[in-house]
C-alpha cells in the first residue's frame, strides 16, 4: 500500500517526459518539411533554366556569363556556358558531392571542387550547381520571427561547401529571403539575397534575382538572374561525363 | 531667373534619376530567348603569339634541327592563329568542326598551315546512344600532363596540356547507361580507326582498320576507365585509369597501360641500331589539391615504358657529338633518322610534373600567376616555367611564360634545341 503514492507521482510526470522527448523530434520534422517545401518552391525537382551571372568589380566593371542549366532529382545538375565566347561550350556536372568541368578544347572532364569558381565569381561551384538544400543540410533549429522563419542548417557531411547556413524564409510563400553561409570555423563566407519574385508559369513563382556579397571579396558583388525556368523530364543518361559534349543539343 | 534655374535643376535631377532607374532596370534584365539554340553556330578565337628562343648551340637537337641551316643564337617567331569551331544541326544529326590556321614567320622562313582538327557527323537516336563518323579528337585518360591510355589520339603537349589537338578519322559510338545505386554510370565507347595512305597515315602502318574501345564506370564516386586497342597499325595495348576525390578539395588519379611487343630503335655511340621488342608498361600517378586561399597544386609522376633510359639517351647524344665533330654525313643521317624516336617530347622513362597556380593573385581579379616544372627524374635535368595569365578584359586572354631549361651535357633538357624561351600571346574569343 505504501508504494501506491510513489507510483502515482511517476505517472504524473510521464506526459511531460513524453513531451520533452518528442518535442525536438517534432521540431526537426517540421523544419525538414519546411526546407523541403522551400526546395520545391524554388525549383521543380526536374527542370531546365537559363541563368545570367553578373560579376561586378569594385571599379564598376562587369563580366557576364550565361548558363543553360538542367537538374534532375535531388542531386543531379548540369550547366552549359553559352557566354562569354571564351567559356562557350564549357559544361559543369554535379552528381551529389562529385563535380566535373568539361572544356571543349581539353575534351576530357576534370574533377573540380565545390569551393572553386569556374566563372571567377563570388558564386562558387556549389552555388552555381546547387542541389536541393534538404539533400545537403539537416535542420537543427527553426525560430519563428516577426516576418518569417529562421532555419539553422548544418551540413550532413564535410564535403558540403558551407558547414552551416542561416536561412531566413518568408512565412507565407515559403521562399528564402536571405541566406548566410558559414565555414566550420564560424566565419561568415557570404550572404545570398533573394529578390524580385516572378511568375515563371507552370505554377513556378520564385525570386528571379539572387545577389551575393562576401566579406572575403570586399567591394565585389555577383548577381544571378533566372529566366526560362520550366519543368522538364530528363533521362539519367544526360548527367554523365560521356554526355557532356552533347548537352547543348538538349536546348530547344 | 532663380526659378528658371530651379526648374532646370529639377528637370536635370529627374532626368538623371530616370536614367539611373533605367540603367538599374537594364542592369539586371535577362531574356533567355536571345540564347535559344540556332541551326548553325560559329565561334572561335584569333591569337597573336611572339616567341623568343635562346638557342642552345651545343645541344644535340640544335645541331640536328639546324643542320645545313644558317646558325643562330636566338630565334624570334611570330605566329598568327585562327581557330574556328562550328555546329550545323538538322533533325537528330549534328555536324561539328574545329579548324586551326597558323601563319608563322621567323628570321629564316615563313610558313602557313591549315588543319582540320575535328569534323564529324553524329546522330543521336536516343539520349543513351550516339554514333558518329569523321575526324574526332578522342581524349582518354585522367592524367593532366600525360595520358598513357591515350591510345587513339595524338600525344598531349605537357607544356600546354589544355591546347586543342588534331584528331584522327574514325567511326565511333557512345552508349551510356545509368543503372543507379553504387554503380552510377556505365558508358561504352567503341572506335574503328582506319589507316591508309591518305587517312591517318601518321597513326602507324597502313592497311589496317584498328579497333579500340573504352569502358567507363562511375562506381562509388570513383571514375574508372578500361581501355583497349587491338593489334593493327600499332602493337596491341590495354590499360585503365581512375580518378577520385578523397576530400572535396583533394583529388587523386592514376593511369596504367601495357603495350605488347613494342619495338623501339636503340643506338650506340657508333650508330649501331638495334630494334628492341619488349612488352612495355607505362603508368602515371597524380594529385590535384586546392587550398583555402585558392592555390591549386597539381603533381604527377609518369613512368614512360616506351621511353629511353638515361644510359640509352646518352649513347644517342654521343652519336650526335661524334657525327658533328667528325663531319661524318652518314652518321649525321643516322642520327637524323632516329630523331623521331629520341627527339619526341619527353622521350625519357621517368618524369615528374609539378604545377602551382594562384587565382586572383595580389587582389587582382582574373589574374592568375602560375609556375610549373617538368623534371627527367633519371638525369635530373628539368624545365621551370613561370606563367602570368590575365583574363580580366572581356573575351580577351593575355599570357606570358618563360621556359627555363636546365641540364648538363647528355641530359634530356640539356640537349634540347633551346635553353630558354619567352612566349607571349594575346587571344581574342568571338
Amino acid at each position: 500500500m505504501s508504494s501506491r503514492p510513489h507510483s502515482h507521482s511517476w505517472l504524473r510526470w510521464l506526459p511531460l517526459l513524453a513531451l520533452l522527448v518528442t518535442l525536438p523530434a517534432a521540431a526537426a520534422i517540421d523544419g525538414t518539411q519546411i526546407l523541403q517545401k522551400v526546395d520545391r518552391n524554388l525549383e521543380p525537382e526536374s527542370y531546365e533554366a537559363y541563368r545570367k551571372l553578373i560579376d561586378i568589380q569594385p571599379d564598376g566593371s562587369r563580366k557576364e556569363s550565361v548558363l543553360y542549366t538542367l537538374k534532375k532529382g535531388r542531386d543531379k545538375v548540369v550547366a552549359l556556358f553559352l557566354a562569354p565566347p571564351s567559356d562557350k561550350g564549357r559544361v559543369t556536372l554535379r552528381l551529389g558531392d562529385n563535380m566535373w568541368l568539361y572544356i571543349p578544347e581539353v575534351g576530357r572532364p576534370i574533377r573540380i571542387t565545390s569551393l572553386q569558381s569556374v566563372t571567377g565569381s563570388v558564386f562558387n561551384n556549389a552555388d552555381i550547381l546547387r542541389i536541393d538544400y534538404s539533400a545537403e543540410y539537416n535542420v537543427e533549429a527553426v525560430e519563428e520571427q516577426k516576418d518569417g522563419l529562421l532555419l539553422s542548417l548544418k551540413a550532413k557531411t564535410g564535403d558540403v561547401a558551407y558547414d552551416r547556413l542561416k536561412m531566413w524564409v518568408d512565412k507565407k510563400q515559403l521562399l528564402p529571403v536571405t541566406i548566410e553561409c558559414y565555414a566550420a570555423s564560424g566565419m561568415l563566407l557570404k550572404t545570398l539575397h533573394f529578390k524580385d519574385i516572378k511568375d515563371f508559369g507552370g505554377g513556378i513563382k520564385r525570386p528571379a534575382t539572387l545577389e551575393t556579397d562576401s566579406p572575403l571579396f570586399k567591394g565585389y558583388k555577383s548577381v544571378m538572374l533566372w529566366s526560362g525556368l520550366k519543368k522538364r523530364n530528363l533521362p539519367d543518361e544526360i548527367f554523365t561525363l560521356n554526355y557532356l559534349p552533347r548537352i547543348q543539343e538538349l536546348r530547344k | 531667373m532663380k526659378l528658371a534655374w530651379r526648374l532646370r535643376l529639377r528637370w536635370l535631377v529627374f532626368l538623371l534619376a530616370s536614367i539611373a532607374i533605367a540603367q538599374a532596370a537594364e542592369e539586371y534584365s535577362f531574356d533567355a530567348s536571345a540564347f535559344e539554340k540556332k541551326p548553325f553556330e560559329l565561334n572561335g578565337y584569333v591569337q597573336l603569339k611572339e616567341d623568343n628562343f635562346a638557342l642552345n648551340t651545343a645541344g644535340a637537337f640544335y645541331k640536328l634541327n639546324y643542320y645545313h641551316q644558317p646558325q643562330l643564337n636566338d630565334l624570334n617567331v611570330t605566329t598568327g592563329t585562327m581557330q574556328l569551331a562550328g555546329k550545323l544541326r538538322q533533325g537528330i544529326g549534328t555536324f561539328d568542326f574545329r579548324t586551326n590556321s597558323d601563319l608563322q614567320r621567323d628570321q629564316l622562313a615563313h610558313d602557313h598551315d591549315n588543319t582540320v582538327f575535328e569534323a564529324a557527323y553524329s546522330v543521336r537516336p536516343n539520349p543513351g546512344l550516339t554514333m558518329e563518323a569523321g575526324k574526332r579528337a578522342m581524349r582518354w585518360g585522367k592524367g593532366y600532363a600525360w595520358n598513357p591510355i591515350g591510345f587513339v589520339e595524338r600525344p598531349k603537349n605537357p607544356d600546354d596540356p589544355e591546347l586543342a589537338r588534331e584528331g584522327y578519322g574514325m567511326i565511333d559510338a557512345d552508349w551510356i547507361y545509368s543503372p543507379g545505386g553504387a554503380l552510377q554510370t556505365i558508358a561504352f565507347t567503341p572506335v574503328l580507326l582506319p589507316v591508309a595512305n591518305n587517312i591517318n597515315s601518321d597513326f602507324g602502318a597502313s592497311g589496317y582498320l584498328n579497333p579500340a574501345a573504352k569502358l567507363y564506370l562511375l562506381y562509388r564516386d570513383t571514375d574508372i576507365d578500361f581501355a583497349w586497342q587491338g593489334k593493327g597499325s600499332r602493337p596491341a595495348r590495354f590499360g585503365m585509369d581512375f580518378s577520385r576525390n578523397l576530400l572535396s578539395n583533394f583529388e587523386i588519379h592514376g593511369e596504367w597501360a601495357r603495350i605488347l611487343q613494342f619495338t623501339k630503335p636503340v643506338t650506340d655511340a657508333t650508330g649501331q641500331v638495334t630494334n628492341l621488342t619488349v612488352n612495355a608498361t607505362s603508368y602515371l600517378a597524380g594529385l590535384r589539391y586546392l587550398t583555402a586561399s585558392d592555390t591549386t597544386y597539381i603533381a604527377e609522376y609518369y613512368r614512360n615504358g616506351t621511353g629511353y633510359s638515361a644510359g640509352e639517351a646518352d649513347q644517342f647524344y654521343r652519336l650526335v657529338d661524334n657525327a658533328f665533330a667528325t663531319g661524318n654525313s652518314t652518321l649525321v643521317q643516322k642520327a637524323l633518322s632516329l630523331q623521331s624516336s629520341y627527339g619526341r617530347p619527353n622521350p625519357g622513362q621517368d618524369y615528374v610534373y609539378f604545377r602551382a597556380q594562384q587565382k586572383d593573385a595580389l587582389g587582382i581579379v582574373y589574374f592568375q600567376p602560375a609556375i610549373f616544372a617538368i623534371m627527367n627524374w633519371q638525369d635530373r635535368s628539368y624545365q621551370v616555367t613561370p606563367e602570368l595569365l590575365y583574363t580580366g578584359i572581356n573575351n580577351t586572354e593575355l599570357r606570358l611564360r618563360i621556359f627555363m631549361l636546365q641540364g648538363g651535357a647528355s641530359t634530356d633538357f640539356g640537349e634540347k634545341a633551346n635553353s630558354r624561351r619567352i612566349e607571349f600571346y594575346a587571344r581574342y574569343y568571338f
